[in-house]
């Protein structure tokens, strides 16, 4: 193992780190110089490198490094059979395990023709939903902190933890669940299931508005996201953004609606868009799409169903040879699994589409002409994870 | 050393004091209450690569909350730390970032290796190629507390652990550095699994004993049968068929073919695999991108397949309009891969070519910024490939 550093960037030789271009769209009079942020950073939320290029104070341009949480998660899926599987798309984005789990299985599904009972239905969707809230309370608490506004974060960590205690009880785990399986899920939910949803939705409720008085109403929030990182429609689209990122843009793209999986096409919400896509935008976005989330909750309440909660299954899965692919909508933006098997019990390829991989490729394009502190405040509102962009 | 490792003047001083009469106990109850101080008052370093992190939060957040054992200021900077809990995996090219932190730190400083990852690699202890097994290769650890994360409590549990280490040190159990890098990776696993045994056997012959005198005591107990719980069944039910969203496959591929006759099909129904042949890559993906009456606007990713013999170069469309998917193969040859790039027509497909060159080594013509992504410079090998071999890196699963 060489742990000695490799290819030392030496200003005083001339030289450039790597990434940049030698040109800089700096007039020549301005004296640049470079910043290197991170892996060791705070509000890099996990081991990201960003390179930035700064006149003063304002970014001429940022380069990202990744690969500091790159575990060849692909490679090890490749040697384990597809129940083992599951366990690792926890692991990618952590915050959105579940719907990870989901988007595996219902690849597999797709492959074997299995069907999943109505109880089985409402559990996944009702399940994908709460994950949802969780992540982004995580993300508004987070957020908040990024900004210099701690109260948030033991906010926002309050309601998640009564998310987390349903999800114990599901399944014994507060945050990598493996719980889904190709048809269904492993286990029944508890008798405490359903009340223990009516009463987050309570909570929910009051929450949202206290976090609308909290921190979206704050003057000096505003001022830092309001017209901070604009991103156009074309660029988003261009670059492969989805999720939050993507709609602040104006693109009304949610999986759950225009391509619906599971039973989403059941439940009545709303899509919520953004109109200029700045930081504002995408943070407004997302505390919308939480209400959202407990909208389709409500619904599914009332009308859950009795029944078994799986179909049959089996100790071992064989996909017969071919490739299959399904996309979920996480709470990150969109997520793909793409299965090529060749009918052992072993997949031959697995491929992850990570939602985070193609949000912060824009990092660049948002960051240029803005502040050093704004760049806190788009990697904020980006909501990335950085297992889940190095895989 | 002296109090807690401290200069040699208070060496000096406490050899003084220790030849009056009581002088001893003296010195001991400071440096007791030194210890004492210091063990109520960590200041952990906010470092966390993966899910462990997460946890590592919780336990600070409002329901956990690690100030009530005197972990209370998270600091952002390793210099005014001095406790590093490794909150998740540590692979090759964060370790010597690692090393720094840890070195960076003002000693006494104390390591918790927080969750499977951080202990010995966890779940990619195997096949995994550039993932360290155990954060312990790397800086001396202090406290392990394992668990796929461990929960906030469990983390809590191994911070009061390492308080009681850090209570009994003094002149005679000093606060030692470990020494790093050249120290050998120390197997515990095997005396552990000795002791183990030897548990084992002592555990089968108190239980043998205590048959024994049960047996003695009760000669006509009779013990209660064993009933098996009934498996649950399950029924196997057909799949819902949902119409696929926007245009339909058989449209798209017509209208393709009328622009490119030379394209094929692969046989399968639901999601249409379009194999290009090479000359026509990029023209199809620039007329398709142009087209509005099909509408694919979002490259979903771009990414490869090693059929041993040749590359497949996949590349998947989505259009956010309509919700149709279109997939693309391209075949590469193996001896000396190389294709043109889409990245002039796709700006996202910049870094997908990146990681499709990082991680199989096919290399793209006229990309703007042909780097690895992910892997350092000098990593041996594409280890997505299938004929990737690295004895030094990666431990084969041996089931």
């Amino acid at each position: 193992m060489n742990l000695e550093p490799v290819n030392n960037f030496n200003p005083d030789e001339g030289g450039i780190p790597e990434g940049f271009s030698r040109t800089s769209s700096a007039t020549k009079s301005s004296e640049e110089y470079f910043l290197n942020m991170g892996p060791q950073h705070p509000s890099t939320h996990g081991v990201l490198r960003l390179v930035l290029r700064l006149d003063g104070e304002s970014v001429l341009g940022v380069v990202p490094h990744l690969g500091y949480v790159h575990r060849g998660l692909e490679k090890v899926a490749e040697n384990q059979t597809y129940l083992q599987n599951i366990h690792l798309t926890d692991r990618l984005d952590y915050l959105s395990s579940h719907i990870n789990n989901l988007g595996y299985c219902m690849a597999m599904e797709q492959a074997l023709d299995i069907g999943i009972p109505e109880r089985g239905e409402y559990i996944r969707v009702m399940i994908c939903e709460l994950q949802r809230i969780q992540s982004h309370l995580l993300w508004w608490g987070v957020s908040g902190m990024d900004l210099g506004a701690i109260t948030t974060f033991l906010y926002g960590f309050k309601e998640r933890e009564l998310i987390t205690d349903i999800f114990e009880e599901l399944c014994g785990a507060r945050l990598t669940m493996n719980f889904f399986r190709p048809g269904g899920s492993f286990a029944d939910v508890t008798d405490g299931f359903i009340p223990r949803i009516k009463q987050v939705i309570e909570i929910m409720h009051k929450a949202l508005d206290e976090y609308n008085t909290l921190l979206t109403g704050n003057i000096i929030f505003q001022e830092r996201t309001k017209n901070i990182g604009i991103l156009s429609k074309e660029t988003a689209l261009s670059y492969g953004c989805s999720g939050a990122v993507l709609r602040a843009s104006g693109v009304s793209y949610d999986v759950r609606k225009n391509d619906p999986y599971s039973i989403y096409d059941r439940f009545e919400f709303d899509v919520p868009i953004g109109s200029i896509g700045d930081c504002f935008d995408r943070y407004c976005l997302k505390i919308e799409e939480m209400a959202q989330s407990v909208r389709i909750l409500e619904q599914a309440v009332q009308t859950f169903p009795e029944g078994p909660y799986r179909s049959q299954q089996k100790a071992v899965y064989k996909l017969p040879k071919g490739s299959y692919y399904s996309q979920v909508e996480t709470a990150r933006g969109l997520l793909g699994t793409y299965i090529v098997a060749e009918g052992g019990p072993k997949p031959y390829r697995v491929k992850f589409r990570s939602p985070s991989f193609s949000n912060l490729n824009i990092l660049n394009e948002l960051a240029v002409g803005h502040k050093l502190a704004d760049i806190v405040t788009i990697l904020a509102t980006l909501d990335f994870v950085v297992p889940d962009l190095d895989r | 050393m002296g109090v807690g490792g401290a200069s040699n003047l208070t060496e000096q001083v406490a050899a003084i004091i220790d030849r009056y009469p009581g002088g001893v106990k003296m010195v001991d109850s400071i440096e007791f209450l030194v210890a004492w101080a210091r063990a109520n008052s960590m200041w952990p370093l906010i470092y966390g690569t993966a899910c462990c992190a997460m946890e590592m939060m919780a336990a600070g957040s409002s329901r956990h909350d690690w100030a009530r054992f005197g972990v209370e200021v998270a600091r952002a900077t390793p210099r005014q730390a001095d406790l590093i809990v490794l909150a998740g995996t540590i692979v090759e090219k964060m370790g010597k970032n690692l090393i720094t932190l840890y070195e960076q730190m003002p000693a006494p400083k104390y390591v918790i290796a927080m969750g499977s990852c951080a202990i010995s690699g966890g779940p990619f202890y195997y096949d995994a190629y550039s993932v360290i097994k155990g954060g312990d290769r790397l800086i001396p650890v202090d406290v392990y507390v394992p668990g796929c994360p461990p929960r906030p409590e469990a983390l809590l549990y191994g911070i009061m652990e390492l308080q009681e280490k850090i209570k009994k040190e003094g002149r005679r159990n000093p606060w030692k550095i470990g020494d790093i890098l050249t120290t050998p990776f120390i197997d515990t696993h095997t005396k552990a699994k000795k002791d183990w045994v030897i548990l084992e056997q002592k555990k089968d012959q108190e239980q043998q004993a205590a048959r024994k005198q049960f047996k003695l005591d009760n000669p006509d107990f009779k013990p209660a049968k064993a009933v098996r719980l009934k498996k649950e069944k399950f029924e196997a039910i057909k799949p819902e068929t949902r119409e696929p969203q926007g245009i339909s496959n058989l449209v798209l591929l017509q209208k393709i073919q009328l622009q490119f006759p030379k394209i094929s099909v692969s046989p399968q129904e639901d999601i249409l695999d379009l194999t290009v042949p090479r000359n026509n890559y990029t023209d199809l993906i620039q007329f398709l991108k142009q087209n509005d009456e099909l509408g694919l606007d979002l490259l979903l990713q771009l990414s490869a397949i090693d059929w041993k013999d040749h590359f497949d170069i996949l590349v998947h469309l989505l259009s956010t309009r309509d919700g149709h998917k279109l997939f693309l193969r391209c075949r590469v040859d193996k001896e000396d891969p190389e294709i043109d790039t889409i990245s002039n027509i796709f700006r996202g497909a910049e870094w997908h070519e990146r990681e499709v060159y990082d991680l199989f080594g096919i290399r793209f013509r006229n990309h703007p910024d042909m780097r690895r992504i992910f892997l350092n410079k000098d990593f041996p090998g594409h280890p997505l490939r299938k004929d990737f071999e690295d004895p030094e890196r990666v431990i084969k699963r041996p089931y």
